[in-house]
């Protein structure tokens, strides 16, 4: 991970080194002209006898260090600002004027990559419907369609059309960002910019690592940064940026009170951190879901932070989390409060696996869970009233803005019409068709040679280390058999039970049904297929694109890195109150015109042990598909 | 060329070089002429910030700010409605819990002196009295408070940034209540005028403290909601005379003695209401008829309510309601809370 240190930012610009400890009194100190410093040494050379050339040599030179010392501090400012001005000249063509087609409301966003990503809030594009106008700061209007959206984070992802070259901004490392930094929030407060040239707003950091409660919505904005900038209706969805120009957040909420809905001076961003780990979704054009870890905490009297209540179904629980189990660490933060738990929560989408440490009578303990869905929404959920975008109130904007906006068509044209799919429990299909077929179409040509698509393939392997398990696997369309130790296996690939699976290698079999459905290719041999984000993968410790596959109740996660278009991973759930089966891939070879991992990690037990399987021949037999019999 | 320098010439040089020299390291100061401050300054800043927590109900807050200046426990913050609810806690910046004693009040200054119950062997970071400073209007300042109850349990605070606009005596109200410092206050630019702010920190950038954030009212001319901030250069001396364990005056003085009171006229012809004849000493506020169109037909008041809040304030009679109405200027809202069948039903009122 990149760690740029923003801090501390009064090194950064400031060639002195100001006293702390003395009180700073006076600080915008009186503005001394350089004519009154000269007359006061007029003054004093009237006083003088007889004026020498060298004298007023050296009487100017010192006028002129009187005057250009001053100036050092003054030229850190001027350099500051300067600059301020030259970041915000760098980051202006990022930002986005985020607007319903007919222009009467909207907020702001701001560009991720050169092809047109753009994040927003999502209570700013569920008001917008499907296509949007975004106005961009070259004053030109872009159509944009809706791609994924994240409803409990507040975020959403819109693609830009028209162009390939669009400025973007660069993401900082919001975990960096401290209480004092100074940040810069951009974006189209009250919609005031009928040429779309953002509005920038200055300001402190006032709070990190804020946690928001979803508020009679199910927005809920967790490890957030608070910010004293003024945000306003329409910053919406515009980004936080700290002052090197590095964007850390997006700005989609403030404490609204007795002034109305208008800056407050406490506002929140969701940090770019959190955006992150949900870009690879959103491209999938999914409704992203948050996750629950399936057990509560409470921050104890003494500081500590324990498991109030957990699930005997989760994936905690069969790790030995209890009440009253005192939890240390999640996804590798230190716990203090029952807040930081749910910060953590909801940083991560639904599916993510993170690490946990806790401790309990027998001592320290360490896993992994993986969150399971939250809200698992089928439809884009709607939004109170309230928290819609609304037009502008004042009438002389909304003309303004209507009147910029007449002459745009109100008929959507059919080229963008065609980037929308609509489909149950996505957001919008197209883009996940696209995501899919990516890595569908790259694993079929990598499998084209494996020639007849339902082979029976025998698989002989020994396990790492000392070869204690030896074995030969059978695997075929209708069952999947092994021989481990002299002792068979067998399971039917219709209706697979979990006895019927070894002790020593819990798992496999239903786990080599799947590998041989994922690799003949074969869409029917699965009800459902999805692209489904990119994620961290653990133990493999490296971000991944993750596609889903459901077949019955069994649902897979597979896994790619770039490296190849064969997977690298995949998680197997099959039965709730189970963990699920967790196989690596390795070495995968071509062996007799089949391709297959050279060496195969199933991690199993309370402890989350790899053991690795060497594969050391594998054949293709047509004829020798094993009888459904009982061992 | 003559390479001799007479003495006043030597003066002169000396002057010219004291005075660049002077100049110089003034303009250092300069460049601190920007609210940013050192992490180290913020931390230790923190540290002296507790969150309180008392009763609150409808508006009214239940949470709130103060600033210890004793080692002891003693924090300071303004004597609005959380302090006299009775039963208060705080919480320090490390997350401690404690019960709160008030020590002692001062109605003049609008302060409320607080004793965290600590044990023996507690200590408490705190800011230092005697290191107040009084700045100038234009210098950069730092807020510490817990606006809107954003920190629990061991958060830090939050902290927004201005400049000190302006110190003048401050003229300003909240209902009937008038702000009651004659001296001059502070005003800045940083929105510190928010819920739960009042008894928070300013500081300087070099995280001298230099006043307590004020509470939640408006400019009497302007209507606005001031930011102000108290000198605790002016506080110093009531702080001291309250931890020395002397009491002041305990009681509030009578605010509503010289109240105005809208008439029964004026409140039939402007908001079309008709409240239940006054012939009680504490008659309650029952609407007794409401004219159709009206002001308070808009409103949505009805014959029978019974008025219990006007914004913050509590209803205690039809005068009382009188005089609170009073206080509003014409195309001000208010947010009034009724009493009908039993169920208690927030209305906005438009002054007219």
């Amino acid at each position: 991970m990149n760690h740029v240190n923003v801090r501390p930012f009064w090194q950064n610009g400031l060639p002195l080194k100001a006293d702390h400890s003395a009180p700073a009194r006076g600080n915008y100190c009186e503005v001394i002209q350089p004519s009154s410093l000269r007359s006061q040494l007029g003054a004093n050379f009237r006083q003088a006898s007889k004026i020498n050339l060298w004298l007023q040599f050296i009487l100017t030179a010192l006028t002129m260090a009187a005057i250009a010392v001053p100036t050092v501090a003054q030229q850190t400012v001027v350099e500051r600002e300067t600059a301020r001005v030259e970041t915000l000249r760098k980051i202006s063509p990022s930002i986005v004027c985020v607007m319903d087609p007919k222009g009467q409301g909207g907020g702001s966003g701001v560009l991720i990559s050169a092809d047109g990503y753009a994040i927003t809030n999502y209570h700013v594009t569920s008001g917008c419907g499907t296509f949007m106008k975004c106005g961009l700061s070259d004053g030109k209007l872009y159509d944009a369609v809706i791609v994924g959206i994240d409803p409990t984070g507040d975020i959403a992802l819109i693609q830009l059309q028209g162009r390939t070259d669009f400025s973007f901004a660069i993401p900082g490392d919001s975990d960096q960002v401290q209480v004092g930094d100074e940040v810069m929030a951009l974006g189209n407060p009250f919609l005031l910019a009928s040429d779309f040239t953002p509005t920038v707003t200055y300001g402190i950091v006032s709070g990190v690592r804020r946690y928001q409660y979803p508020a009679n919505t199910f927005l809920e904005y967790t490890d957030c940064i608070q910010i004293d900038a003024s945000i306003n209706p329409g910053n919406s969805g515009g980004p936080l940026f700290d002052i090197e120009g590095r964007w850390i957040g997006i700005n989609g909420r403030a404490s609204f009170e007795k002034r109305g809905r208008v800056n407050s001076g406490a506002a929140y961003a969701i940090s770019v951190n959190q955006i992150q780990k949900f870009i690879g979704h959103l491209k999938c054009g999914l409704i992203v879901d948050h996750g629950v870890a399936e057990f509560t905490v409470a921050t104890s009297d003494a500081g500590e932070v324990t498991v109030a209540q957990v699930s005997a179904l989760s994936d905690a629980y069969r790790r030995g989390l209890r009440p009253g189990t005192q939890v240390l660490s999640f996804a590798g933060r230190l716990l203090t409060s029952a807040n930081d738990f749910q910060n953590v929560l909801g940083i991560f989408p639904e599916g993510t696996r993170l690490p946990l440490t806790w401790r309990d009578r027998d001592g320290l303990h360490a896993g992994t869970i993986r969150l399971r869905p939250l809200h698992a929404f089928q439809k884009a959920p709607e939004l109170p009233e309230e928290r819609r975008q609304r037009p502008p109130q004042d009438p002389e904007q909304q003309d303004s803005e209507g009147h910029l906006l007449d002459t745009t068509a109100d008929e959507v044209p059919e080229a963008l019409q065609s980037l929308f799919v609509a489909r149950d429990g996505f957001c919008n299909y197209y883009f996940n068709e696209m995501q899919r077929l990516r890595v569908l179409t790259a694993l079929k040509e990598r499998m084209a040679s494996n020639g007849d698509p339902k082979p029976v393939w025998g698989v002989t392997f020994t396990s790492d280390p000392g070869s204690q398990l030896a074995g030969e696997l059978t695997i075929a369309a209708s069952a999947v058999g092994m021989n481990l130790n002299n002792r068979p296996f067998l399971q039917s690939t219709t209706d697979p039970q979990i006895d019927e699976e070894s002790p020593q290698l819990p798992g496999l079999l239903i786990a080599m049904n799947q590998v041989r459905r994922l690799l003949s290719c074969d869409v029917a041999e699965f009800t459902e297929q999805q692209a489904a984000g990119r994620t961290f993968h653990l133990p493999l410790k490296k971000d991944v694109d993750v596609l889903l596959t459901r077949e019955g109740v069994r649902t897979c996660r597979w896994y790619f890195d770039e490296s190849s278009p064969l997977p690298v991973a995949v998680d197997l759930e099959y039965a709730q109150g189970i963990d699920d089966v967790r196989l690596l891939f390795a070495d995968w070879a071509d062996r007799n015109g089949v391709v297959f991992p050279g060496r195969i990690g199933l991690i199993s037990g309370i402890q989350e042990d790899v053991r690795w399987l060497n594969i050391d021949n594998v054949t293709v037999n047509k004829s020798a598909a094993p009888e459904k019999t009982k061992p | 060329m003559s390479m001799c320098v007479t003495r006043p010439f030597k003066r002169v040089c000396w002057k010219a070089l004291i005075l660049t020299l002077l100049f110089a390291s003034d303009r250092c100061c300069a460049s601190q002429s920007d609210f940013r401050a050192t992490a180290e300054v913020l931390r230790s800043q923190q540290q002296t910030i507790v969150k309180l927590f008392g009763a609150g109900g409808g508006s009214l807050d239940s949470y709130g700010t103060g600033t210890l200046v004793s080692g002891d426990g003693h924090v300071v913050t303004v004597w609005n409605h959380l302090i006299s609810t009775g039963y208060l806690t705080a919480i320090t910046a490390d997350g401690r819990k404690f019960s709160v004693d008030v020590v002692g009040t001062s109605a003049e200054y609008d302060l409320a002196l607080l004793k965290l119950r600590s044990e023996p062997g507690d200590s408490f970071a705190h800011i230092d009295l005697t290191k107040a400073s009084n700045p100038d209007p234009g210098t950069p300042v730092l807020a510490f408070s817990n606006m809107f109850h954003v920190a629990t349990g061991n958060e830090p605070v939050s902290l927004v940034h201005g400049v000190i606009a302006a110190k003048i005596p401050l003229e300003a109200t909240q209902g009937r209540w008038t702000f009651p410092l004659k001296s001059p206050v502070w005003l800045v630019d940083a929105i510190t005028n928010n819920s739960g702010a009042a008894g928070g920190l300013l500081t300087d950038t070099a995280g001298i403290p230099i006043g307590l954030i004020g509470r939640e009212i408006r400019h009497s001319a302007s209507r606005t909601w001031v930011n102000y901030a108290v000198p605790l250069t002016t506080l110093k001396p009531v702080i001291e005379t309250l931890l020395s364990g002397k009491k002041l005056d305990s009681t509030p003085k009578d605010a509503a003695a010289k109240v105005p009171v809208i008439s029964d006229q004026e409140l039939t012809a402007r908001f079309g209401l008709t409240m239940l004849p006054n012939v009680v000493e504490r008659t309650p506020a029952w609407i007794d008829t409401v004219a159709k169109n009206s002001i308070a037909a808009k409103c949505g008041l009805q014959r029978g309510d019974l008025i219990v809040l006007v914004n913050d304030a509590v209803i205690t009679s039809v005068t009382d309601f009188q005089q609170q109405i009073a206080a509003f200027r014409s195309g001000e809202r208010v947010a009034l809370t009724i009493n009908r069948d039993q169920q208690l039903l927030p209305l906005d009122l438009q002054i007219p």
